[in-house]
């Protein structure tokens, strides 16, 4: 189990109030599955993602990352965790002013001492400038590699921040909406390489879908999200109308009331 | 390459000139005398007597602070609205066609640009050296050199804010035949009041620093009795003074910042106000409320006028009117005699070695404090994982706070302080005001790097926590990149400061210009006085266009 979230909670204050983002989720992920993320937005979807990867701790409940709590971790321990887990954001998150290369070589920080941080400012290992030019090449941006970061289009930094989770090399990738501001041609791109990639590294894959087909065409499991709490859980084959028509029903039930159990399924890992 | 090169070579003539030894800061006697210093300012010397000294003081530099910005605007407004380009010479205001008006419009907000360039250029210390020599030791002197001062500061910003208004409304304005007062007054005004009120207030601020300092060449103030306690080695009494003078600091930036935040927020602000008056004061009418006001707030100018020398006595005692006309006619004509223009040449490279050197030793400590003083490198967010224990939050805390109050220790403590302090550990010369340009600018440049790292967007930096990097690979990586361009133009705008204020560490014994301009104003040799001056403003040109160049390559 790479994952194993027991009935996780998060609260936030906002002005003095406090805003419940999630709401006891349980859920287990296996090493190597390859799991679709739908849900409204605001429905909880980058908070789970921050908690995933070690962001933030839960309010309430405990979530273990390789069987290690998270809450317990500390410095080092802490790293060595956040290494071994790579995000793609909904906005990106690169560094505007470094070049597409110097990005993608930041993927690889977690794994460098800070003798070869500061070596690397002036010249960078050539090892490590390889590995950044190949995974540059595999999104198809090598070209680009002296360019600044925010002088290519939304579609380039985003793959560029997938090439950097590459250079990362992690054993979990944690996807949010990265293909919500692409056009759908270059959604399909990008989520294909992505899921293609997890399965011939059997790596872990958990990536938040705006699309329905998208979900059910490359991904075996899907999550459904709804107002902080869990939906339903489903695999692919599952996936019907009316649960569809529920996760994103204006005025729909609470997830609390869901007509029995009948939508989670005890996913067990495979020997 | 080259640049590099360059730049070692301009370190290593400004270590020479400014005769770096740092030796000297090692030496068993440099420790003894820093001890000697810093054992002697406890405690600070409280006796009713001295504290009477010191409200004195304290009030005199707050009334040639409030005089001098009064004076001060009434100069560069109109030098402000003649300088104004888009009211004369440029923009939908100006017929094209009209040659004539045309030129003349140039070449008036030409004239006036050059005044106000001059005034600003020249420093304010410079300046009050001037006046006590026309009219005398005294406040009267200070209030003359801090307003002549500051309308160059103020003109040059009018102008730019009337230049920068909306130019729509100036049109529609136009095309109803208006005249070009009417223009201004009811189209350009209106629409620049708020950001003039702001500006206004803050040189109010950098006034009253100003007027703290002044008293170091006799223009009264506090700057004079700290002087005065640092001759007689009553450095309990320097503590106080200083003490007194920080804590004058935070209440003027705080009552500004209030003043400053409504006017800027106009209307709404207005209404709030509006409220809270009436809960606070139900018996008087808006109207008679803010007669009131009016009527402290006049009394509070005629007061600064007459604690700040503006009395009558003192302006007719023996015919000041005449003394500085007599004054200006023995500065003239200017002393070109090569034996002295050829002694300027080493005072005036090592006023540049000091500026270079203090900035480089400014930078250096800026940039070891500034890293904790960042709140996002020192502290975890609340909700990170990983058990954040008492010892480790305190730790932190303890960090961050100590950088910072540190950083505005050696802010709000002038150069000219921090000069005399110097000379105490390593004796007169250009040492001493390098060492001391570098500790203020420190302070200066450290609140600066660390407001800049903390307002970079926060997105890549977690970006990066997420996949494991530690804290200085967070700074190398994600905040530095994104703070770069304007932490140099910072330094680079700081340089400029520190170049005109190298040239008057030397009234106090800190080398450079202001050691000859000190000995030859004891020497009465006025038209040198006149040619250092000039001396001055080229050198305040030139780094404006050096640093102008800088900007534009480092952003």
């Amino acid at each position: 189990m790479i994952y194993s979230l027991n009935s996780v909670s998060k609260f936030f204050l906002q002005r003095r109030e406090q805003v419940e983002a999630l709401n006891a989720v349980t859920l287990q992920v296996c090493p190597g599955e390859q799991i679709a993320l739908l849900g409204q937005s605001g429905a909880g979807k980058t908070t789970l993602f921050r908690l995933l990867n070690g962001t933030i701790r839960p309010t309430a409940g405990s979530l273990l990352f390789d069987g290690h709590d998270t809450a317990s971790l500390t410095g080092i321990g802490l790293r060595a965790m956040r290494r071994r887990v790579g995000t793609i954001y909904q906005q990106h998150n690169l560094v505007p002013s470094l070049t597409a290369l110097e990005n993608t070589l930041s993927g690889a920080l977690g794994r460098m001492s800070l003798l070869a941080t500061l070596r690397g400012i002036l010249q960078p290992a050539k090892a490590d400038s390889e590995l950044a030019l190949h995974a540059l090449e595999l999104v198809g941006l090598a070209d680009k590699r002296a360019a600044r970061a925010d002088e290519l289009s939304g579609g380039q930094q985003q793959r560029l921040a997938a090439a950097r989770v590459l250079m990362q090399s992690p054993d979990v990738i944690l996807a949010d909406e990265p293909t919500a501001s692409l056009d759908p041609e270059l959604a399909e791109t990008m989520t294909s390489l992505l899921a293609g990639l997890a399965r011939d590294s059997r790596k872990t894959l958990i990536m938040a879908v705006h699309k329905v087909d998208l979900a059910t065409r490359y991904f075996p499991r899907v999550v459904g999200l709804r107002a902080g709490g869990l939906s339903f859980d489903v695999p692919q084959s599952e996936v019907r109308g009316d649960l569809l028509n529920s996760l994103y029903a204006r005025d729909g039930k609470s997830p609390g009331d869901r007509d029995g159990d009948s939508l989670q399924y005890k996913f067990r890992c495979a020997r | 390459m080259l640049s590099v090169v360059a730049g070692f070579a301009l370190l290593a003539f400004s270590w020479w000139f400014a005769e770096i030894r740092p030796g000297v800061l090692f030496h068993p006697a440099t420790a003894a005398a820093i001890w000697n210093f810093v054992s002697r300012l406890f405690p600070p010397d409280l006796s009713t007597e001295f504290l009477r000294t010191v409200l004195r003081a304290v009030t005199q530099t707050m009334a040639t602070a409030i005089a001098g910005t009064l004076l001060s605007i009434t100069v560069a407004l109109p030098l402000g609205v003649l300088a104004t380009g888009t009211l004369w010479n440029r923009g939908v205001l100006v017929a094209a066609n009209d040659r004539f008006a045309y030129g003349v419009g140039w070449m008036a907000s030409r004239l006036a640009r050059t005044i106000l360039g001059f005034l600003r250029a020249v420093p304010d210390l410079v300046w009050a050296l001037l006046f006590v020599a026309a009219v005398g030791l005294g406040p009267l002197a200070g209030t003359l050199a801090l307003s002549v001062s500051y309308s160059g500061v103020l003109g040059r910003v009018y102008a730019d804010v009337f230049e920068h208004v909306d130019p729509r409304p100036l049109e529609a304005l136009q095309s109803t035949g208006a005249t070009r007062m009417q223009i201004f007054l009811r189209g350009v005004w209106p629409q620049a009041v708020p950001h003039l009120t702001a500006y206004t207030l803050y040189s109010f601020e950098c006034c009253l620093r100003a007027a703290a300092v002044l008293g170091f060449v006799g223009a009264g103030g506090i700057g004079y009795e700290i002087s005065v306690s640092m001759r007689l080695f009553e450095y309990g009494q320097v503590l106080t003074l200083l003490l007194v003078f920080i804590l004058l600091l935070i209440v003027t930036d705080a009552a500004s910042r209030y003043l400053r935040t409504r006017s800027i927020s106009g209307a709404t602000s207005e209404r709030k106000i509006r409220s809270e008056g009436t809960s606070s004061l139900k018996l008087l009418t808006n109207k008679s409320r803010r007669l009131v006001a009016w009527i402290a707030v006049l009394f509070l100018m005629v007061a600064s006028f007459a604690l700040a020398g503006f009395v009558p006595e003192t302006l007719t005692q023996a015919g000041v009117l005449s003394r500085s006309t007599g004054f200006v006619g023995r500065m003239l004509p200017l002393d070109l005699s090569w034996a002295f223009v050829n002694s300027l040449g080493t005072a005036l490279l090592q006023t540049i070695a000091i500026s270079l050197m203090g900035t480089v030793i400014g930078m250096a400590l800026a940039v070891i404090l500034a890293v904790p003083a960042t709140s996002t490198l020192t502290f975890v967010r609340g909700d990170s994982p990983g058990k954040h224990g008492i010892a480790d939050r305190a730790l932190r805390w303890l960090l961050f706070w100590s950088a910072r109050l540190v950083l505005n220790i050696l802010r709000s403590i002038p150069e000219l302080v921090w000069v005399l302090i110097c000379i105490l550990a390593v004796g007169i010369g250009p040492f001493a005001g390098t060492i001391a340009l570098g500790l203020h600018t420190a302070g200066v440049l450290g609140k600066l790097y660390a407001e800049t790292m903390e307002e970079v967007p926060l997105r890549p930096v977690e970006a990066l926590r997420s996949l494991g990097a530690g804290p200085i690979q967070v700074l190398l990586w994600a905040i530095w990149p994104q703070a770069r361009p304007l932490l140099s133009s910072y330094t680079v705008l700081r340089w400029e400061t520190n170049l005109r204020a190298s040239t008057i560490l030397g009234l106090v014994g800190g080398g450079g210009l202001g050691q000859v301009i000190y000995n030859n104003v004891q020497l009465g040799f006025y038209p040198r006085l006149t040619t250092l001056i000039l001396l001055i403003y080229a050198l305040v040109l030139a780094s404006d266009w050096i640093g102008e160049r800088l900007r534009l390559h480092v952003s």
